[in-house]
């Protein structure tokens, strides 16, 4: 039971009231598990995710983080709202709405230091991530004069430095170029080896095994489709169809003209160095 | 060509605007002298400036303020040439037209310098509506200067930082930094806007249908300006924050700004006996 971070239990969520965004969500999420999100654009990921970082709650069902309910009154509660933001991290998708302040520096230490964390060890941290991260030389710039790599890794140093147990990303590799998106994703591996619980939501397929041990499917009635072993969802292809992640389409290579559909590979080895598996029809 | 359009002059006016203000900021991170001083160091002392030129008695001492704030932008490694430009084209050169008329008899009577009869009527330029109009420009030259040296070697967040040595609350400060930090984002939107409606309309639009174009594009604006705000706030708040802003404050005074500040005291002491 203790190792039981997350209980949702037919969670639903709609916005105005009139445009549902989760449909009746069980989940479980335990300690030390790295889950991944996957889903079409409007499959209700990012509200989930908001939903578990208590920044939004549910309209009915119910959602513990260690036994006790995420509510709105529950967030009034000045000491369960630290213990529980320092506890959880989390990554937004759009990371000019994560960096709000007028340089780099302050948006890493905003939160530290809105968590009552002593100036020394901030700095301590600040200086580890910055070396980590490579982010020298960005401290005091202006985080709109920055590229979206830049920001992306800014908003994850800016999440990391709180050192909280669980780390939730929306969509962290997206518009990354490849070298960034491997960047990236060495990062969450090496932070998923250090233990802590990682739930990233993503429809990069390229990325989800190397990241995850079970994928959740969010379909097209914002509920859960399937989960399951990444290795067994990712080669689901109806599945996978079903649900907007594959694609067939065709394309001339030189006189032959193929007829294939995207998906990631089932194995470990050709995924992670992000190749497509061909199946032609012809 | 001679651009006519209302919408397109607007839009590249207000980027314009803020590239300079971009580029000042590449001012202000160059390794001159007062780039090195601690910024609410530099404040303190370039108010003591500002507040002895406003005081100031004679022309004299007015062009000793003016010439050391001249001599404080080149140890700063700030182009003179860049620095008149910015100084001189707004308030000095109203101020100048302001001050014209206070050379004529009519208002300073006094010494006639020399005269010139327009239309039949005499205007007579006197020695003492000469050196009151300089005084006045000169005045208001001074301290614009030195407003804007200022603002120039300091980084704007350092400048909105240090506001908070003058007791001002550390919320008002956090939102001032936060809407110059998204000012930029907005900008960048209005432009790509404009630009996506060019693509579609072309440049030449009826006035009223530009008039359209132009309250969609606020309506607009103002529609996505509300959602980030939301979105903002559930940052903030998936970080820690609970209605009270902090501020990381990492400044540090050296000996330089230790003897920098002797400096300005010794001047504006000196300035006082002077004057006394």
């Amino acid at each position: 039971m203790d190792n039981m971070i997350f209980e949702l239990k037919n969670v639903y969520f709609s916005y105005l009231g009139k445009f549902p965004a989760l449909n009746g969500i069980d989940i479980k999420i335990q300690k030390g598990q790295k889950i991944s999100i996957v889903g079409a654009n409007g499959s209700g990921k990012s509200s989930f995710l908001q939903i578990l970082d208590g920044l939004i709650f549910a309209d009915s069902g119910s959602v513990n983080f260690y036994g006790r309910e995420l509510n709105e009154k529950n967030f009034n509660d000045d000491k369960f709202c630290r213990s529980f933001r320092q506890k959880v991290g989390f990554v937004f998708q759009n990371p000019d709405v994560q960096l709000f302040c007028p340089t780099v520096q302050e948006d890493i230490v905003f939160g530290p230091l809105h968590l009552g964390v002593e100036k020394k060890l901030i700095e301590r941290r600040l200086e580890r991530l910055v070396s980590i991260l490579g982010l020298q030389g960005l401290l005091d710039r202006i985080p709109h004069q920055l590229s979206i790599g830049e920001k992306r890794k800014v908003a994850i140093a800016s999440t990391l430095i709180i050192e909280p147990e669980i780390l939730i990303l929306d969509e962290p590799t997206a518009g990354l170029d490849p070298l960034t998106t491997r960047h990236i994703i060495d990062l969450l591996i090496d932070t998923g080896a250090s233990g802590k619980t990682i739930i990233t939501a993503t429809h990069d397929l390229h990325i989800v095994e190397e990241i995850s041990d079970i994928v959740y499917v969010f379909g097209c009635e914002k509920k859960i489709a399937s989960f399951g072993k990444a290795s067994c969802i990712l080669n689901d292809m109806e599945l996978l169809k079903a649900n907007n992640l594959l694609h067939i389409h065709s394309h001339r290579h030189k006189d032959t003209v193929h007829v294939h559909s995207h998906r990631p590979s089932g194995q470990g080895g050709a995924s992670s160095i992000g190749l497509d598996t061909h199946i032609d029809h012809h | 060509m001679k651009n006519t359009n209302f919408i397109q002059r607007s839009i590249i006016g207000a980027l314009s605007f803020l590239r300079d203000s971009i580029f000042s900021q590449e001012q202000a991170m160059r390794p001159g002298f007062l780039q090195s001083l601690d910024p609410r160091i530099k404040l303190i002392t370039f108010l003591v400036f500002i507040v002895q030129v406003l005081f100031a008695r004679s022309l004299w001492e007015l062009s000793f303020f003016y010439s050391l704030c001249l001599i404080l932008a080149v140890f700063s490694k700030i182009k003179l040439g860049f620095f008149l430009l910015r100084t001189w084209i707004f308030i000095p050169l109203f101020s100048l037209f302001i001050a014209v008329p206070a050379i004529l008899s009519f208002f300073s009577p006094g010494e006639v310098l020399f005269s010139r009869n327009i239309l039949g009527l005499e205007f007579m330029v006197t020695r003492q509506g000469v050196d009151s109009a300089l005084f006045f420009v000169l005045r208001v030259a001074s301290s614009v200067s030195f407003a804007v040296l200022l603002s120039i070697t300091t980084r704007h967040f350092e400048l909105l930082r240090v506001l908070r040595v003058f007791k001002i609350p550390q919320i008002f400060v956090m939102t001032l930094g936060t809407s110059y930090r998204y000012v930029y984002l907005f900008v960048e939107m209005t432009r790509n806007t404009y630009l996506a409606i060019k693509s579609r309309v072309g440049i030449l639009a009826h006035y009223k249908s530009g008039q359209n174009i132009v309250a969609w594009n606020i309506a607009c604006l103002w529609s996505r300006s509300v959602h980030l705000n939301e979105e903002v706030y559930k940052a903030m708040l998936s970080r820690g924050y609970q209605g009270e802003a902090l501020a990381w404050v990492d400044f540090k005074i050296r000996t330089r700004d230790f003897f920098w500040l002797l400096g300005v005291v010794l001047l504006g002491m000196t300035n006082l006996v002077i004057r006394s």
